[in-house]
């Protein structure tokens, strides 16, 4: 077992658990966003984590993490631009109070 | 064997404040704290990505990061009712089943980890600005439609985002 490799994915695994959880857990839009953040954090993780230590000549590892970072900032972006909207309609971005977006 | 037991040891200092902040981010009242514990989290998922030799993504998560944290933080005291977190308003729900989904999801994500074996660590790692040499010709070569895409998706995403958070204009009516 590759020791180096085994702490990264394990705090990997921690990341993705805390951000699941909030995620789930959290009633505000903002909230949730963060949560989501910090799931996309461990996916991060151990994609630098594989390419570092089981192929670093490799650059296809690095590739895929741009594409996660960029996952990342749209995210934050249509949340955001959802959420104005949403407080600009309802003063509000709690997600118990949006339930007619359920359909 | 000294350098790698350095290396575990800065890997699992930096990863356990990573996931310490992080659990601060959803424990704390206060929004702005809770902004600035995601930031400290993403700081320090930053100096583990320095720390395993990849300094171009390390540097690029510290800068990006920084900026995302410090726009967040001025949305949660714009958008949160009670930002300073004096009232210990609760605003979360469903906290057994959430617990419990985040607990399967780590001993899940910890088994398909630790169980495989995956073969010998690679000893030999480019220099930083040999990485960034071939990660320039990966991005400008093989990966460029899809380096391309990305940046599309990015540009019609800010676009989406500002036509969907601009206020409707009031007709005559409406006026």
């Amino acid at each position: 077992m590759i020791v180096e490799l085994s702490v990264a994915l394990g705090i990997g695994a921690g990341l993705f658990g805390v951000g699941l959880y909030g995620a789930l857990s959290q009633t505000n839009l903002v909230m949730i966003i963060m949560g989501v953040e910090l799931i996309l954090a461990a996916a991060l993780v151990n994609l630098v984590a594989f390419w570092r230590y089981l192929h670093p000549d490799a650059m296809s590892g690095q590739m895929f993490f741009l594409i996660v970072m960029t996952v990342m900032a749209v995210e934050m972006t249509v949340g955001f631009g959802i959420a104005i909207a949403r407080f600009r309609s309802r003063g509000s971005v709690e997600m118990e109070e949006a339930r007619e977006l359920k359909g | 064997m000294t350098g790698s037991y350095a290396e575990v040891f800065f890997l699992a200092f930096f990863g356990i404040a990573a996931i310490w902040f992080g659990i601060v981010v959803f424990r704390t009242h206060s929004m702005v704290r809770s902004a600035m514990a995601l930031l400290f989290s993403q700081t320090a998922v930053g100096a583990m990505f320095l720390v395993m030799q990849a300094e171009f993504l390390g540097v690029l998560q510290l800068m990006m990061m920084a900026t995302e944290m410090s726009v967040m933080a001025l949305f949660m005291v714009m958008f949160m009712m009670d930002p300073g977190g004096m009232g210990a308003m609760d605003m979360s729900h469903q906290k057994r089943l959430s617990l419990w989904a985040g607990g399967i999801g780590l001993v899940a994500a910890l088994a398909v980890s630790w169980l495989p074996d995956w073969g010998p660590v690679a000893q030999n790692i480019p220099d930083a600005s040999r990485q960034i040499e071939l990660l320039g010709i990966e991005l400008l070569g093989r990966s460029m439609f899809i380096f391309e895409s990305a940046g599309l998706t990015i540009l019609t995403a800010m676009i989406a985002a500002t036509m969907v958070a601009i206020a409707p204009r009031k007709t005559g009516e409406d006026a």
